[in-house]
């Protein structure tokens, strides 16, 4: 009882980190949570174009700014050119349409007139150059037949009102099962920065050299003290995951009481063993208490921005994603990636599920056996 | 004796390990990480050939679907500079194992001369494919229009002998002519993940703060021994605490140097093209981190591990609002609550870099240098009235 209720003071002086990486796991979590409608139904993706109209909308230029809006997110943005510069920078705006002056008439006069853009050259901004672009083709080749302003609107608009039949095959809630992984992935950073910080940290305290002197001089039998350090520590990683796991169910709701949500769960409880594992090896390894928020940092910033807990897997680039097979962040972050995939539930579809989680439990057992490896050198050294 | 001080003050600093490792090596090891990790990112937002396939089923090789059947081989043919599919033409049963096996983005079947398109999720390819297949049949009512108003003409004015061939042939070509000018003119540097490294400059400005805060804490009678000798040393503290401050800016400027040479060489980081500017940013960036870094060590009066914390807090909370772990947080406040980004060094820093790199005109640098300086002096102002005249007693 005296280990654990010193475990518990040294814990209470570390609760400022706990309480740090959680803010910023919900913090981002939150961020990443804006409400999108989930739908089997067919929605288009829609681009985010501004119009900057410089003639007077009535008549065509009125229907191609109605044509561009309903096909396209409205942004609001001050109509001040370096208020619509930051905005296309920071892709808030994917694409913007100058519609030049007198383009009506120029138009109902048979002629062709230049419109000037802006674009952020990405996938929304060539698809909303798609969408003028048939626009405006549609209306110049009407526009060398009909005279009539009217009749060309109405003309423009029959074809453009020409659609095709769609269907969705999966019923999956890919929308909400993403948010899931995005949480539990970025997760992954705090289990391993907060668990290994304040482990290493408690660690450390206990083996200070004047410490352990006294610890080793007690009545006490050391395996007893190192077990019950063990099981603390333990009890630490726990209660992390649980209240993270909580948390998840906050944040992502119903999408959690499915057979994917226990996987999340599943995968992280394992994942926090692992962490749990790192954290002895390294507070073997180091007793500096500044080093080891160095060591810490590197290690979970590392796994975090290499394995895709920040940045989505499929934007990292493959020599990176190769060098990340040798971290256990990127075998629990696979996992979260496939959920958001599967449909079907059977031996065959899971086997890599069961494979990842695999790798991490070697990890854990390497790590345990380098760990004691190590304090076993030092004991015969002290 | 400034001489004298300014030497041992600087060797103080680089022997201090966990110093060094914070301010010099740290930023780099972001920064790699950084550029591993989003090296990737502009370029998979760029529109990719799309996969998907058409069912070869009888209606395809039909007459009235052969505009389709042409489209899509255009579309797809590897010549094409605007190229967009990559299509492959299988049965249905295959179609549908290729969607299941994310293989495909949709597939394209036409049944009783109507097309339909089968996709697995909502998503910018699948709204792609069924927009171009809606463009090739708006283009075939286009041509079915044109054909019928010229023939009503035709017929209107007389004419009895009329053409069928060869009004279809205008019409065809009318339709098929590329009648779009575009111009663009947005500006070429657009790449938004620069804002990352010119956060990562910015914190390691400020993080600087942390040697000049050492330095100060050095020559602070309450710190520590080092201080209590220092302060009874007969020099004026005047030329201590300058010459203990130059030594810790001229260190800070050697890590900003590193950090920069790496950026550039090795990262491939757009700092814009104006060096002068570039330079001047980073001593008046510097400059607001050592006076950041004298403000907490003279004014929070506690022991240097709370002076550090609160040194680090301020500057990661700082970097957070100016986009280091978002890059649209900052456009966020920026938009919003601009009054905070204004008073924040590390989003002047940021924006100041932003600026030279994306903007043609200097007003807006300016502002930020202006703003740097105004910071930096209002910090060490406050700082030099509190480090005057203290005396001890007993302590």
């Amino acid at each position: 009882m005296t280990v654990f209720k010193t475990f518990l003071k040294v814990l209470n002086k570390c609760k400022f980190v706990i309480i740090l990486y959680t803010v910023i796991l919900l913090t981002f979590g939150a961020f990443n949570m804006t409400t999108s409608e989930n739908s089997t139904n067919f929605v288009a993706s829609k681009p985010d174009v501004l119009i900057i109209n410089n003639d007077e909308n009535v008549g065509v230029t009125k229907n191609l700014v109605e044509y561009i809006t309903n096909n396209s997110n409205n942004v609001d943005v001050k109509n001040n050119e370096d208020a619509i510069n930051d905005a296309l920078f920071y892709r808030e705006i994917n694409y913007i349409i100058y519609i030049p002056q007198n383009y009506r008439q120029d138009i109902l006069d048979g002629k062709n007139p230049e419109i000037e853009i802006k674009s952020t050259g990405d996938y929304q901004a060539s698809y909303a150059e798609m969408l003028l672009s048939r626009y405006i083709n549609i209306e110049v080749i009407y526009a060398k037949e009909i005279k009539d302003e009217d009749k060309l609107i109405e003309k423009i608009n029959n074809t453009l009102a020409e659609q095709t039949e769609i269907e969705i095959t999966s019923k999956l809630d890919t929308d909400s099962l993403s948010k899931a992984t995005f949480y539990y992935n970025f997760a992954s950073y705090s289990i391993l920065a907060g668990a290994i910080y304040v482990i290493c940290l408690i660690l450390s305290s206990f083996n200070e050299t004047k410490i352990r002197k006294r610890t080793i001089i007690s009545s006490m039998n050391y395996k007893k003290h190192n077990r019950i350090l063990l099981i603390s520590n333990a009890l630490l990683a726990i209660a992390l995951w649980i209240f993270y796991v909580i948390i998840s169910f906050i944040i992502v709701g119903k999408t959690m009481f499915s057979i994917q949500g226990v996987i999340y769960i599943v995968n992280s409880f394992i994942f926090t063993i692992c962490a749990l594992t790192i954290a002895f090896l390294i507070a073997n390894l180091v007793n500096n208490k500044n080093a080891i928020n160095g060591i810490v940092n590197v290690i979970a910033l590392g796994s975090s921005f290499l394995c895709g807990a920040f940045v989505p897997v499929e934007w990292l680039p493959a020599s990176v994603l190769k060098v990340a097979h040798i971290l256990p962040t990127y075998w629990y972050i696979q996992t979260n990636e496939l959920m958001k995939t599967i449909e079907k539930f059977d031996i065959e579809s899971l086997k890599p599920v069961f494979i990842n989680m695999g790798v991490i439990a070697l990890f854990t057992i390497i790590f345990v056996i380098i760990t004691n490896i190590i304090s076993k050198r030092k004991r015969k050294i002290a | 004796m400034f001489i004298h001080n300014f030497k041992y003050a600087f060797k103080t600093l680089f022997r201090n390990k966990m110093l060094i490792f914070w301010t010099f090596a740290f930023p780099i090891i972001l920064g790699t990480f950084f550029n591993l990790a989003f090296s990737n990112i502009e370029n998979s937002e760029k529109l990719d050939i799309i996969n998907i396939a058409i069912i070869d089923n009888e209606d395809l090789k039909l007459d009235e679907n052969k505009g389709i059947k042409e489209a899509f081989e255009q579309l797809s043919d590897e010549q094409n500079e605007d190229r967009l599919f990559y299509t492959q033409y299988v049965s249905e049963e295959k179609a549908k194992e290729l969607l299941e096996n994310d293989e495909i983005s949709g597939y394209l079947i036409i049944e009783e001369n109507k097309p339909k398109t089968v996709i697995k999720t909502n998503g910018i390819n699948e709204t792609i494919l069924k927009y171009v297949t809606e463009q090739i049949m708006q283009t075939t009512k286009i041509v079915e229009d044109l054909a019928t108003e010229k023939i009503t003409k035709e017929i209107q004015s007389g004419n009895i002998k009329i053409d069928y061939q060869k009004i279809y042939q205008d019409v065809l070509d009318i339709a098929s002519q590329d009648n779009v000018k575009i111009k663009n003119i947005s500006n070429t540097n657009l790449s938004y993940t620069m804002i990352e490294f010119y956060t990562l400059i910015a914190m390691t400005c400020l993080y600087g703060g942390i040697l000049g805060m050492t330095s100060i804490n050095n020559s602070l009678a309450n710190m520590g021994e080092v201080g209590k000798r220092t302060s009874v040393a007969p020099i004026s503290k005047g030329k201590v605490i300058i010459s203990s401050l130059l030594a810790s800016y001229i260190t800070q400027l050697i890590g900003l140097a590193i950090l920069f040479a790496y950026t550039i060489f090795a990262l491939k980081i757009d700092y814009g093209t104006n060096l002068p500017l570039i330079i001047l940013l980073s001593l008046t960036g510097s400059l607001a981190g050592l006076s950041l870094g004298i403000a907490v060590a003279t004014l929070v009066k506690s022991n240097e591990n709370v002076k550090t914390g609160i040194l680090i807090a301020v500057t990661m909370f700082g970097c957070f609002l100016s986009g280091m772990m978002g890059i649209t947080m900052k456009y966020i406040v920026d938009k919003n609550i601009p009054i905070v980004n204004k008073l924040n060094p590390a989003s002047m820093i940021t924006d100041g870099f932003y600026s030279l790199y994306y903007y043609d005109t200097f007003d807006r640098y300016f502002f930020n240098i202006a703003s740097l300086l105004i910071f930096s002096g209002i910090l060490i102002l406050i700082s030099v009235r509190g480090l005057r005249r203290q005396k001890y007693d007993s302590i």
